[in-house]
């Protein structure tokens, strides 16, 4: 009974903590650094999306293209905001979109860091 | 006429093919002539459709003519125009002979005063367009000078200054009924359409799919009337550019090699553009963001 | 293919499936590349990064770092073969973008 007690305390002074630990962690990842994606969004060299993209996060967007939010509800799947990085001009022969991809531009795994980056816009 | 040109490249295959299904077929082939009255037309409708509140004659002021912001800091700068330094070298360049006595002058008809709004044109002799840049540097080496470089400013004074003789009047370029002058035109379309650079942007993928929106903080002018104000002092090179500069930067920030300034390619291209600005007058020099 | 060059050049670079590269492997993979890359040229549609991974190519090599020579190298062929590839394409499919 005590001992059961004693155990259950025990058992809540170490959940407590971890709990503790779990909700900062929770916490501090709203501000957690960026992405590697964003970095690699943002940056002119690479994706370079806000020169014709509004993206939350970034600044002095161009309006070529559609800003890119909620990008959860209107792309689904995964596979279709990929290939549109990959290479629009599949989906839209007349896009002036780059073929990220195709081209050589960005290397598959930079694609999905910014594919991961864009589902948190 | 121009129109009657397309018309007459057809009835001729029709004549050679001979009537019957042959002439069906040539018919068909005649109907993917070079018409460049057609393609001004069309250029032309789909700029002042796309812009009705633009003035026809406003569209040689590149992205002033699309956004009003931009448009107010342009004007602020206007009292003190940033290329009036190359007008007046260029005045000074053109009058100084050459060592052999002679002077640009000589070159050209009209004394080269006042006729930019001629360039380019298709010579008939050699069978390639010639652009001023192209015409200047030839009247140079004609008379024992070294050739300018296309991209620097010496060819941006001699060029700013000639344009300004002629501000105010309409373009006024010339294809000749010449299969080598039609040819020079298409390739210059070609050339505008064509996707190139690892970005894989065409010409008209800013210039007539995006005129007006704005990239980063950059407003695309549309390609109605976008060599008018050439050569152009851009307040992002801190100085002049040329003809030549514009179509090189252009192509190294769609990650696309460079032609060599004057190459046949950038000659057509500007023959095309030119055409198509028919009737809007010659503003150069202009300023640039 | 990038992830055939990619796993290439892993194995070039962990020298798990092969040994490393060899100044004659450099010197097959730069002349593949510059020919690809003069062919673009003669279709006036180089791109500047194919010159980058070429000029990076040389740089390696004359480092003797013929791994990453070589993985620049495909590179540089990969980068011009597309070069050539958009230049064939545009041949006919720019009419598609003509104002009409």
């Amino acid at each position: 009974m005590r001992g059961g007690r004693r155990t259950a305390h025990g058992t809540a002074l170490f959940v407590a903590p971890v709990l503790a630990a779990v909700a900062f962690a929770g916490a501090a990842s709203a501000q957690a650094p960026a992405l590697p994606g964003q970095a690699l969004a943002f940056d002119r060299s690479k994706g370079n999306c806000l020169t014709c993209h509004d993206i939350k996060g970034g600044d002095a967007p161009g309006n070529v293209g559609p800003p890119l939010a909620d990008m959860k509800s209107r792309f689904p799947d995964r596979k279709e905001l990929t290939a549109i990085v990959f290479d629009e001009t599949k989906r839209n022969p007349q896009t002036v979109m780059p073929p990220f991809g195709r081209n050589l531009i960005l290397t598959d795994g930079e694609i999905e860091a910014i594919v991961d980056f864009l589902y948190t816009r | 006429m121009r129109i009657s040109r397309a018309i007459a490249i057809a009835v001729a295959a029709l004549v050679v093919a001979g009537a019957g299904p042959a002439a069906a077929a040539a018919a068909a082939a005649a109907a993917d002539s070079i018409d460049p009255d057609a393609d001004f037309k069309a250029f032309r409708d789909y700029y002042t459709k796309r812009f009705p509140d633009v003035p026809l004659n406003d569209f040689v002021n590149g992205p002033y003519s699309m956004d009003a912001e931009l448009r107010k800091q342009w004007e602020a700068i206007d009292d003190f125009p940033p290329y009036d330094f190359a007008i007046d070298r260029g005045k000074q360049m053109f009058a100084t002979p050459f060592k052999n006595g002679k002077t640009y002058g000589d070159c050209f008809p009209e004394k080269g005063i006042g006729i930019r709004q001629n360039y380019p044109y298709f010579d008939d002799k050699s069978g390639e367009v010639i652009t001023l840049e192209l015409a200047l540097n030839r009247c140079r080496e004609a008379n024992g000078e070294a050739p300018y470089s296309y991209v620097k400013d010496e060819m941006a004074s001699l060029t700013a200054y000639m344009a300004f003789t002629s501000r105010g009047k309409p373009f006024d370029i010339k294809i000749p009924n010449d299969p080598r002058a039609l040819e020079a035109y298409q390739k210059g379309a070609e050339y505008f359409y064509a996707r190139r650079g690892q970005l894989n942007f065409s010409c008209a993928s800013c210039h007539v799919q995006n005129p007006g929106n704005h990239i980063r903080t950059e407003v695309l002018a549309p390609a109605l009337g976008i060599v008018a104000a050439m050569p152009i002092y851009r307040s992002e090179w801190n100085g002049m550019g040329t003809m030549s500069r514009r179509l090189v930067t252009c192509n190294s920030q769609v990650r696309g090699v460079p032609l060599e300034p004057q190459d046949e390619l950038y000659r057509d291209v500007e023959y095309y553009l030119t055409y198509m600005s028919n009737g809007l007058p010659v503003s150069g020099p202009g300023a640039r963001p | 293919m990038r992830t055939y060059l990619f796993a290439a050049a892993m194995c070039l670079l962990t020298g798990a499936a092969q040994a490393a590269s060899t100044e004659a492997d450099f010197k097959t993979a730069l002349a593949a590349a510059e020919a690809a890359e003069q062919d673009a040229g003669a279709l006036k549609n180089q791109w500047i990064p194919t010159e980058q991974a070429l000029a990076a190519a040389k740089k390696a090599a004359a480092a003797g770092d013929f791994d990453a020579a070589v993985a620049q190298a495909r590179q540089a062929e990969a980068l011009a073969k597309a070069s050539i590839a958009q230049a064939k394409e545009q041949q006919t499919a720019w009419k598609a973008g003509v104002i009409r």
